[in-house]
C-alpha cells in the first residue's frame, strides 16, 4: 500500500464529498478524452512558433480561431451554409420523394421490379463521383448540376430502403390482410405504412448522409459558392485557415444532421413490427 | 349475414414439389362438417391439419378435389370463413377496437353500424374496457380473444381456429377453453379447431378428426358424446384413451 | 456499392419466368431510343454521340486505349493506399476495442474527425503533401482508416457478457482472452468494416484522381474526358470505374467468406 494513496485517503475520509473529486485517478480518468486535443493543440503551436513549417501549411492555432470568427462575422460562412443547406434542401426533397414512391412501387409490385429492377440496380452502382462527370457535361455549371447530383445521391438509398422495407412486411400481417380482404386503401393505410416507417426511416438517414457527400464533393470540384467551394478557395489562396474552419463547419453540420435524424429514429421505434 | 351452410370437404390432395420431389402433404381427405358443429382436428405434426385450414380459408388455391361450402367451391378468402391463428397478428400501431374494425373495411355498412358490431364483437369476447389498448399492453390470452373478435365481427359461417391456445401457458389455458366455449354457444358458430392436445379436443368439441401423417390423411372420426365437460368423469377419460390410442396407432 | 444487391437482380432476371428478358427490356429500349435520338438529330450536345462509339472507344481511339492502362495504375493505387488504412485502422480499432484506456482517451477524437466528410480533407492533404502521388495515397488510406477503426473497436466492445464471463470462469490470461474468444467473436464485424473500407477506398482512390490530377488513374482519365468534352470518354471511365469496384467488391467478399469459415474452423 503507497503512502500517497494513504494519505488520500485520510484526508477523504475526514470529507467524505471531497472523495469524488479528488481522487487522482478519478481526475484522470475524467480528463483523459481530453487529452489528445490537448497534446495535439500545445504540439501544434509549438511547431507554429517555432515556424517549423511555413503558415501557408500549418497556421497557429489562433489564427484558425479568429479567421472563424472573421469569417462567420463577415457572413461568409453563413452566405456560405444559406447556399448549400438551400441545394441540400431541394435535392433532398426531390431525390428522396421520388424514391419513396418508386421504392414503393418496386417493393410492391412484382412487374415493376421484373422491368425496372435491374436497370435501377446497374444504375445504383455507379457513384456520386461517377455520375458528376458525366452530369456536368450536361448541365454545366448551373445549379440543375447540383440538384441533379444530390437528388441522384438521395435517391439511391431511399429506394432501396422503401423497397426492402416494404418486402419485409411480415406475412403473418399480410396473411392477415388477405384472409380479411382489405381494400387497397386500408392496405396501404393500415399496413404498408405503419409496418415500413422504420426501415423507410434508416434510408431516409442514410440518403441524407450521401446526399450531404454529394453536395460537399460537387461544391468542391463545380462551384462558384457554397461551404464547399468557400474550403477549396482558401486551399487556392494557401489559406489554410480558412481550410480548417471549413472542414470544421462541415463536419458539425453533418454531426447535427445525423443526430437530428437519429433522435427522430429513436421515437419511431415503438412502432416496429412484432407479429 | 351469411347462412349455416354445411362444408364438404371431397377427396383433397395437395402435393408440395420440393427439389423437383414430390412432398405429398395431404391425400385424399373427405369431412363434412353440419352447422353448429364444433370439430376438432388432432394429429402430429406432418399431418397437414394447419395446411387443410389454409386450404379452407382460402389463402391457398392449389389443390387437387373440391372444398365447398354451402354448394359453392370456395377460391380465395371470403367474408363467410373467418380463421384465427396461433399467433394473434393483431397490428401492433392499432388499437383493440381499430384493429377489430380492420376486418370490416371490405363491408360496405355504414359506419354507426360498423361501430356497433365492433363493440358487440368485443364485448363478446370479454375484452369491454379494453378498447383503447394497444396489442403490446394485452396479455396473451386477451390478444387470442381479440383476434377472435375480429375474426367473428364479420358474422362468418365457419370459424377455423389453428392452434389457438399454442401459445398460452397451461393456467391460462384451461380459462380460455370456457371463454372459448362460451362464444360458440353464444355464437352457435361453426367451428373447426385444429390443436395437438387430446383433453383440449376432448372438452370443446362435438366431433375428434384424427389424421396420421406422411401423407396427411384422416384415420378415424369421433363423435364426442359426453354426459357433463367433467375432465375426471369416466366417459371423459374413456373418450381421452380412444382418441390417444388413434393417434399412436 | 452493393455488389449483393446487383447479383441478386442478376439472378432474379436470370431466374424469371421468361428468363433474362424482362429486366433487360428497359435498358435495350432506352438504349435504342438513344440511338435513334442521334441519328434522327433530335438529340444534341455532349450527349449527341453514337452510343457504338462507347463501345468501340476503347480499342479504337486513342484516348480510348488510354483506359487499361488508367485502370492499372487505379488498382495499384488502390492497393496500396487500402491496405495502409485497412492495417492502420486495425492497430487503432483493436486498440480501442480492447483497452478503455485508448477508448477513452481518442474516442472523442476519432468520432469527431471521423464527422468530416472526407472529400473535405483533400485541399488540407494537397497543401501538407504536394499535388502528387503522397496526397492521393494518404486519402485513400484514410477512407479505408475510418471505417475499419470504428467497425473493429465496436465489434470487439460488443462481444457478449456472457462470452467475457466465460474466459473468466476458464481463467484464461489477457492474452488467451483476446486471441481465443474476444478476435473470433468480433470477427464478423471487423470484416464488414474491411468490406465497407474497400468500397470506400475505392471511391476514395478515382475521387482523389479526378480531384488531384497528376498521373495515370480512372479519376485523371474521366477528368480529362470531360475537360475535352468527349462524353465517350468519361462514359467508358464511368462504367470502368463502377465494373472495377463491383469486381473487388465480390472478389473481397468471396475471400472474407472463405478466411471466415476457416478462421471458425480453427475456434
Amino acid at each position: 500500500m503507497n503512502v500517497r494513496s494513504v494519505a488520500v485517503d485520510r484526508v477523504v475520509d475526514r470529507f467524505p464529498a471531497v472523495r469524488r473529486i479528488w481522487t487522482a485517478r478519478a481526475v484522470g480518468h475524467r480528463l483523459l478524452p481530453l487529452a489528445i486535443p490537448l497534446i495535439v493543440l500545445i504540439a501544434w503551436q509549438c511547431a507554429a512558433s517555432l515556424r517549423l513549417l511555413p503558415v501557408q501549411i500549418l497556421p497557429p492555432p489562433l489564427l484558425v480561431a479568429t479567421t472563424a470568427i472573421d469569417l462567420i462575422r463577415g457572413g461568409e460562412i453563413v452566405d456560405g451554409l444559406r447556399v448549400s443547406l438551400w441545394r441540400i434542401g431541394i435535392g433532398f426533397a426531390i431525390g428522396a420523394g421520388s424514391g419513396l414512391v418508386f421504392g414503393a412501387l418496386l417493393g410492391l409490385s412484382r412487374t415493376v421490379e421484373a422491368y425496372c429492377g435491374l436497370t435501377f440496380r446497374l444504375l445504383a452502382q455507379i457513384p456520386s463521383l461517377g455520375w458528376l462527370p458525366i452530369l456536368l457535361l450536361i448541365f454545366g455549371l448551373d445549379e440543375t448540376l447540383k440538384f441533379v447530383l444530390i437528388a441522384k445521391a438521395s435517391f439511391v438509398p431511399t429506394v432501396i430502403a422503401t423497397s426492402e422495407s416494404v418486402k419485409q412486411i411480415p406475412t403473418p400481417f399480410r396473411e392477415v390482410a388477405r384472409v380479411l380482404q382489405l381494400p387497397a386503401r386500408s392496405y396501404l393505410r393500415r399496413l404498408v405504412l405503419p409496418a415500413t416507417i422504420p426501415g423507410i426511416f434508416g434510408g431516409l438517414r442514410t440518403a441524407l448522409s450521401h446526399a450531404w457527400i454529394a453536395l460537399i464533393v460537387v461544391e468542391m470540384l463545380a462551384a462558384t459558392e457554397g461551404v464547399g467551394y468557400t474550403m477549396v478557395w482558401g486551399r487556392t489562396l494557401f489559406q489554410i485557415d480558412i481550410v480548417i474552419v471549413g472542414m470544421a463547419v462541415i463536419g458539425l453540420i453533418g454531426l447535427a444532421m445525423d443526430t437530428g435524424l437519429a433522435r427522430i429514429e429513436q421515437r419511431l421505434q415503438h412502432w416496429e413490427a412484432r407479429p | 349475414m351469411t347462412e349455416f351452410t354445411e362444408l364438404a370437404i371431397r377427396h383433397v390432395t395437395k402435393t408440395y414439389v420440393v427439389d423437383d420431389m414430390p412432398l405429398p402433404v395431404l391425400q385424399d381427405v373427405s369431412l363434412s362438417v353440419l352447422p353448429g358443429e364444433f370439430v376438432s382436428i388432432v394429429g402430429a405434426s406432418g399431418c397437414g391439419k394447419s395446411t387443410l385450414l389454409r386450404l379452407i380459408v382460402g389463402l391457398d388455391d392449389v389443390y387437387r378435389g373440391e372444398i365447398l361450402l354451402g354448394g359453392t367451391q370456395v377460391s380465395g378468402p371470403g367474408a363467410d370463413r373467418g380463421i384465427v391463428f396461433q399467433d394473434h397478428r393483431l397490428f401492433p400501431w392499432l388499437t383493440l377496437t381499430e384493429n377489430v374494425a380492420l376486418a370490416l373495411d371490405a363491408f360496405p355498412l355504414p359506419t354507426e353500424e360498423k361501430a356497433q358490431r365492433v363493440r358487440d364483437a368485443i364485448a363478446l369476447v370479454g375484452l369491454s374496457g379494453f378498447e383503447r389498448a394497444r396489442p403490446a399492453q394485452l396479455s396473451g390470452g386477451m390478444a387470442q380473444r381479440a383476434a377472435i373478435a375480429r375474426a367473428l365481427v364479420r358474422r362468418p359461417a365457419i370459424l377455423l381456429l389453428d392452434e389457438p391456445l399454442g401459445a398460452l401457458d397451461s393456467l391460462n389455458r384451461t380459462r380460455f377453453q370456457d371463454a372459448l366455449l362460451d362464444i360458440w354457444e353464444a355464437q352457435r358458430t361453426t367451428v373447426i379447431m385444429v390443436t395437438h392436445d387430446v383433453e383440449e379436443a376432448v372438452y370443446l368439441s362435438t366431433r375428434i378428426v384424427v389424421m396420421e401423417p406422411r401423407p396427411g390423411r384422416i384415420r378415424s372420426v369421433i363423435p364426442v358424446e359426453l354426459a357433463a365437460r367433467d375432465r375426471a368423469a369416466p366417459d371423459f377419460v374413456a373418450l381421452k384413451q380412444r382418441v390417444l390410442a388413434d393417434l399412436r396407432h | 456499392m452493393s455488389g449483393a444487391t446487383l447479383s441478386e437482380a442478376l439472378r432474379a432476371a436470370r431466374g424469371g419466368a421468361v428468363p433474362w428478358s424482362r429486366g433487360l427490356v428497359l435498358p435495350f429500349a432506352l438504349a435504342l431510343v438513344w440511338v435513334w435520338s442521334v441519328h434522327v438529330g433530335w438529340l444534341s450536345g455532349p450527349l449527341a454521340i453514337q452510343p457504338e462509339r462507347i463501345l468501340l472507344a476503347p480499342f479504337d481511339d486513342a484516348a480510348g486505349r488510354e483506359i487499361w492502362r488508367a485502370i492499372a495504375a487505379s488498382v495499384l493505387r488502390y492497393a496500396g493506399g487500402a491496405g495502409i488504412g485497412i492495417l492502420l485502422g486495425l492497430a487503432l480499432g483493436a486498440a480501442m476495442g480492447l483497452s478503455s484506456t485508448v477508448e477513452r482517451a481518442s474516442g472523442g477524437s476519432f468520432h469527431a474527425l471521423r464527422q468530416i466528410t472526407l472529400f473535405a480533407w483533400i485541399p488540407l492533404l494537397t497543401a501538407w503533401f504536394g499535388n502528387g502521388e503522397a496526397s492521393k495515397i494518404v486519402y485513400i488510406a484514410l477512407s479505408a482508416f475510418f471505417p475499419v477503426a470504428l467497425n473493429t473497436a465496436t465489434g470487439l466492445r460488443n462481444v457478449p457478457t456472457s462470452y467475457r464471463e466465460v474466459s473468466r470462469v476458464l481463467s484464461l490470461s489477457r492474452r488467451q482472452e483476446i486471441r481465443r474468444v474476444l478476435l473470433p467473436a468480433a470477427l464478423p464485424a471487423i470484416t464488414i468494416g474491411i468490406e465497407i473500407a474497400l468500397i470506400s477506398a475505392w471511391i476514395g482512390t478515382v475521387g482523389a484522381e479526378y480531384a488531384i490530377g497528376n498521373g495515370r488513374g480512372i479519376g485523371t482519365f474521366v477528368s480529362e474526358g470531360r475537360e475535352q468534352f468527349r462524353m465517350d470518354i468519361v462514359i467508358i471511365g464511368v462504367i470502368a470505374l463502377a465494373a472495377t469496384g463491383y469486381l473487388a467488391t465480390r472478389v473481397c467478399r468471396r475471400l472474407s467468406s472463405l478466411a471466415l469459415m476457416r478462421a471458425s474452423g480453427l475456434t
